[in-house]
């Protein structure tokens, strides 16, 4: 049976018998160690040792053994591998020793000659706990309590892939079950507790746990240590500011995309360098796709429902890069929007898919600056200004051009802010003979609010082409880029 | 329909205006919401494109709906 569902049980009775005081060993037969160890656990009977078996019960033969077939003392006392001699005093653990080694064995338990016929030292063999025929469902046992989301069980003869879509919980590609050991172990990447409210999901304004981030995150395709980062986006979607609800309501594609900040971009694998907004990472593809996934199936944000778009766009079903921090000449966009240097942060921005900008020709910051705008110009329409923000990344060839004549990031964008002043008769309604454009402007203006243009840098070593990612309405009314730091263990 | 459900809540008979193809968003909001019936008024498709005269227009058959929305509540009780 496919089960997103399974009853949990609580933590086994059995490991509330553990032993508060004395010695502990956990063996299994299963284990040539266990087996060369064998004779010396009838000598720690002398000592009122307690002797776990994971495997058989009747092994070692002539000792009185405890039953841990069900790996509840195992699982409780954190046994990684067998042999294991354990020193417990007042129930808590006080001494540990792992595999066999004569002299610590004699030093913890106190008996001289203990294993005089022994060579000194054997490594021992992985716990049974770690079997991974078993694992999942001692993870449960354990740990299963503390999921609260209702449980769904599928039929035996059921799809699981078929069944998740006709819930309605996917965006129409596949999604991975959440059963419990799937959201057991992606709650394994965050200290924070699974009933903590991390959100108030627009458009239907339903809280969210970090239990439901879990899930969706596991039905994205996450691994474990993405979900801080999930967390840190939700966080930053569902505040006023950056106002998710209108976004997902809004008639234009635009979507909420994620760029990742900060050391852990590189530690969990969030690509910065080629193909940095295309496909074939698992942290890009899965990331923006967790955030949309708990804006429909917590928020309701459904496309044909409150979810208006006329055309959408593929950003929309997941959206997410890294800043080249450690291969750009310029300080990081981070630090612009009050990230401490060496913390790790999302900016959740609203995005559409990508539109490249070739310059192959310019050698000079001038020229290449006066084809950035030209294209940045495009942004919503290009007689209206300013109206919707937008993402410009500049990829490591282009970048190299202004850090090669002295501009930094201040100097770059106040030039791109002059190129982008716009004078009226340019976009005043019926210039150049299109009806779209401002109503009778006066004075020049800019293509973009202030703050209203983002600059990152990412992509591949190789290629004179940056992207332009447009936005949506800027500021009240609209979308406002939200940063937030990334809370890690 | 936040602001809708906020005001009702409070006792302030509420409608809102919107255009015919916000039907579907409206209906799944309302759901959400548990609203039992929504008090919209509905009007033609599109707006962005509509001059000073059709919005005029567009805003005087609304009116006598929207009215009949705000009022419903004093004459229904």
């Amino acid at each position: 049976m496919q089960s997103v569902t399974t009853t949990a049980s609580s933590p086994s009775a059995a490991a509330q018998d553990l032993p508060a005081d004395g010695l502990v060993v956990v063996v299994k037969q299963d284990c040539p160690t266990c087996r060369l160890v064998a004779p010396v656990l009838g000598a720690l009977d002398a000592v009122d040792a307690v002797v776990y078996s994971q495997d058989d019960p009747a092994f070692p033969d002539g000792v009185a053994v405890r039953d841990d077939t069900a790996l509840d003392a195992s699982t409780a006392l954190g046994i990684d591998v067998v042999p294991t001699l354990l020193h417990r005093a007042g129930g808590a653990e006080t001494a540990r020793v792992e595999g066999w080694d004569r002299d610590r064995w004699r030093e913890l338990s106190g008996v001289a000659d203990l294993g005089a016929e022994l060579p000194e030292w054997r490594p021992g063999c992985g716990s049974r706990t770690h079997d991974p025929a078993v694992a999942d469902e001692l993870l449960v046992r354990a740990r299963g309590h503390l999921l609260a989301a209702r449980r769904v069980e599928l039929a035996g003869l059921e799809d699981e892939a078929e069944a998740l879509y006709d819930r309605g919980w996917t965006d129409g590609l596949p999604v991975v079950a959440p059963t419990p050991p799937r959201v057991l172990r992606m709650l394994a990447g965050t200290t924070r507790a699974p009933d903590e409210i991390v959100a108030v999901v627009p458009p239907n304004l339903v809280p969210a746990t970090v239990e439901k981030v879990a899930i969706n995150a596991v039905l994205a395709g996450c691994r474990p240590e993405y979900l801080p980062v999930v967390l840190a986006a939700m966080e930053a979607a569902c505040t006023p500011e950056f106002n998710a609800h209108g976004l997902t309501a809004t008639t234009w594609g635009a979507g909420p995309a994620v760029l990742v900040h900060g050391p852990i971009a590189r530690r969990i694998g969030v690509n910065a360098g080629g193909n940095a907004l295309g496909q074939g990472t698992r942290a890009n593809a899965t990331i923006g796709r967790a955030l949309q996934l708990v804006i429909r199936n917590v928020g309701g944000g459904r496309p044909g429902e409150v979810d208006r778009a006329t055309l959408g766009q593929p950003g929309k079903v997941g959206l997410c890069f890294a800043e080249d921090e450690e291969g750009s000449p310029w300080e990081p966009l981070s630090a612009s929007r009050g990230v401490p240097p060496g913390a790790s942060a999302v900016t959740v921005f609203a995005a559409e898919g990508p539109r490249g900008v070739v310059d192959q020709i310019s050698r000079s910051p001038e020229s290449l600056a006066r084809s950035l705008a030209r294209a940045l110009l495009g942004v919503g329409h290009p007689k209206l200004a300013p109206g919707f923000d937008a993402m410009l990344v500049l990829a490591p060839e282009h970048v190299a051009v202004f850090a090669e004549a002295g501009w930094d990031r201040a100097r770059f964008g106040a030039e791109l802010d002059a190129l982008l002043l716009r004078p009226p008769e340019e976009l005043a309604r019926g210039a150049d003979g299109i009806d779209e454009g401002l109503a009778g402007p006066t004075q020049p203006q800019p293509k973009f609010r202030p703050g209203g243009l983002l600059v990152a840098v990412a992509g591949g070593g190789a290629g004179k082409f940056s992207a332009v990612l447009g936005g949506w309405v800027g500021g009240r009314g609209g979308s406002s880029p939200v940063t937030r730091v990334i809370e890690e263990a | 329909m936040h602001d809708l459900a906020a005001l009702e809540a409070d006792g302030v008979t509420a409608t809102f205006v919107a255009s015919t193809e916000f039907v579907a968003a409206t209906d799944a909001q309302a759901r959400a919401l548990g609203f039992a019936a929504v008090p919209a008024v509905y009007v033609a498709h599109p707006i962005q494109d509509r001059t000073d005269a059709e919005m005029a227009a567009l805003a005087d058959e609304a009116l006598p709906r929207v009215l009949a929305a705000v009022t419903r509540g004093s004459s229904e009780s």
